[in-house]
């Protein structure tokens, strides 16, 4: 056997020879460096993946719809909330950590990441009071100038702080007598849902101090109807979705806000058997007054199922333009979606099985699907 | 925040002590978070829990149907080394919790059940169970379970959720 593989070795060398000669040249050494981020572009979004099977590590992934490729991380810890300020510039996330990782001593605080490098910069200590929800826009938020930062506390005594981001300062406490959510609006409003189904508005004055409040009357029915928590941003303030769609759409823009008669996401034969869920269930391109809601078949206690098609609704005529059925593209249900604000805008949808689907939301149509993009992606974020 | 902690807790004790049982059950679903009476409740939870759960069966305490889930969001602590009513070795359970009304096929009643979550170590990360039935938004925090029940513990860290029996709902 050995003469025999000696045999083969001296026939095959000539080959092996000529193959050396016409081989490239070897590659050069690498230099290791550290990724930057490119410019800003209106097609990011901020996925924020609860990572619900390991709580204690949840994250934000900076994603790029136009190239598809995961530009960076921001850490987010123990039951996050998140927000960004609204240059777009910084992300704000309000987490807690345990000093031995899933154990040990809390320590609440908000670590402020700047979305040009991804490196967080600062912190602000919290009490040990944050509220520990599922997320949403309004768990912690900035006011419009960016002044300050407003943070959910629950114990489940129902309060807010105000934070100073730019001095890394806790200015105070604001007592919410049982409502929830810190909706900012003007200079310086912050509003709470109640149970009793009516919003209550805390003005503030310059350094953070109460200076007034005042409950509205009821707008929706919690017992009937409840009103999701995750409100939509609209152009003057924000629309709030019931579990059975209605729509409810509060202007923020003056002293106090003003609600608009509801109108329904459903009709005729659609009601009672369509209704919105998700973890964020709508989107609204404010420039074009669109309002993009997850929409499935289901009944009492399915709010937080996701859509099995993407309803398109203008916003001045309450008129549906479009039904985006998703599992024609093989994607499982919406959980949470998020559109840009630029005129050529495009709709993200994470499904309930962490794809990340890219729609052009003019049309509908399918621009690209990362498959498992995260673990449990709730909530996507763009400024 | 204290004080309003503390009246939480004076106000919750006080309508226990001076409240039938019948009639605490009854208004329980509008009134409370409800576990802040779990010491205080004199019903034989354990007992029935185990009576339901001694026989194996389809849809059992491992199974995300069984019907003492119809409000939960969360882990099943069944599957993590505790059972539907008692939480896993080395963890604490939740003084506080959110409540449900789950009917059960099995004697056509409807029970109201305490959902408290167990606390201090990190996710079970197994039989995630996720049904809703009479689920609220957190601005009604008796009722709802997208919040971290551990909340109030020294180790606010959540483990998994159990499904504790407080009794019939009356109708």
């Amino acid at each position: 056997m050995r003469s025999a593989h000696l045999f083969c070795a001296a026939l095959s060398w000539p080959l092996l020879a000529a193959h050396a000669l016409a081989a490239p040249p070897p590659l050069p050494a690498e230099r290791l460096t550290v990724e930057r981020l490119p410019p800003r572009s209106p097609h990011w979004v901020y996925l924020y993946d609860y990572v619900f099977d390991n709580e204690i590590d949840a994250r934000v992934y900076l994603f790029d719809g136009d190239s598809h490729r995961r530009l960076g991380q921001i850490g987010a810890g123990f039951y996050a909330s998140i927000n960004l300020s609204p240059d777009g510039g910084t992300t704000a996330v309000a987490s807690t950590y345990f000093a031995r990782g899933s154990r040990g001593a809390r320590t609440d605080v908000v670590e402020f990441t700047d979305n040009s490098t991804l490196t967080v910069t600062h912190e602000i200590l919290l009490p040990s009071k944050r509220a520990l929800s599922v997320s949403s826009l309004f768990n912690i938020a900035y006011s419009a100038d960016g002044r300050f930062l407003y943070a959910a506390y629950m114990t489940p005594a129902a309060s807010f702080g105000v934070l100073d981001p730019a001095a890394g300062t806790v200015l105070g406490e604001i007592d919410t007598t049982g409502c929830v959510a810190v909706i900012p609006s003007g200079r310086y409003r912050v509003s709470s849902l109640c149970e009793s189904g009516r919003l209550l508005t805390v003005s503030l004055d310059a350094q953070g101090h109460e200076l007034a409040r005042a409950m509205s009357e009821p707008f929706f029915d919690a017992d009937q109807d409840p009103v999701f928590v995750q409100g939509i941003p609209s152009a003057h303030g924000n629309v709030f979705l019931s579990f059975l769609g209605q729509v409810h759409e509060i202007d923020f823009s003056g002293a106090q806000p003003t609600f608009s008669a509801p109108w329904s996401l459903v009709e005729g034969a659609e009601k009672g058997h369509w209704r919105p869920g998700a973890n964020q269930v709508g989107a609204i391109h404010r420039e074009l007054g669109r309002l993009y809601v997850p929409m499935h078949e289901g009944g009492e206690g399915t709010h937080k199922d996701g859509g099995t098609e993407i309803w398109v609704f203008d916003l001045a005529s309450h008129r549906r333009l479009a039904r985006w059925p998703l599992k024609v593209h093989g994607l499982s249900r919406a959980t949470a979606i998020q559109v840009s604000q630029d005129p050529a805008p495009i709709l993200f949808a994470a499904t309930e099985t962490a794809d990340l689907a890219v729609f052009d939301a003019l049309t509908g149509r399918l621009r690209h699907i990362t498959r498992h993009v995260a673990q449990t992606p709730w909530m996507l974020l763009n400024p | 925040m204290r004080t309003l902690d503390q009246l939480f807790e004076r106000s919750t004790r006080s309508l226990a002590q001076r409240t039938s049982r019948r009639s605490v059950l009854a208004s329980l679903g509008q009134l409370l978070t409800g576990a802040a009476l779990l010491p205080l409740l004199p019903v034989d939870r354990a007992g029935r829990a185990d009576a339901a759960e001694s026989k194996p069966r389809a849809n059992g305490p491992e199974d995300c149907q069984y019907w003492k889930y119809c409000a939960i969001d969360g882990f099943l602590c069944s599957c993590c080394g505790g059972t539907s009513a008692s939480c896993p070795p080395g963890t604490a359970a939740s003084p506080i919790s959110w409540i449900g009304t789950c009917h059960n096929a099995a004697d056509g009643r409807d029970y109201i059940v305490s959902y408290n979550d167990c606390c201090g170590k990190s996710t079970c990360g197994t039989c995630d169970c996720v049904r809703n039935e009479g689920e609220k938004p957190i601005y009604r925090p008796s009722r709802n379970n997208d919040l971290n029940w551990c909340m109030a513990n020294a180790d606010v860290n959540y483990h998994c959720t159990v499904s504790v029996i407080l009794g019939v709902a009356e109708k």
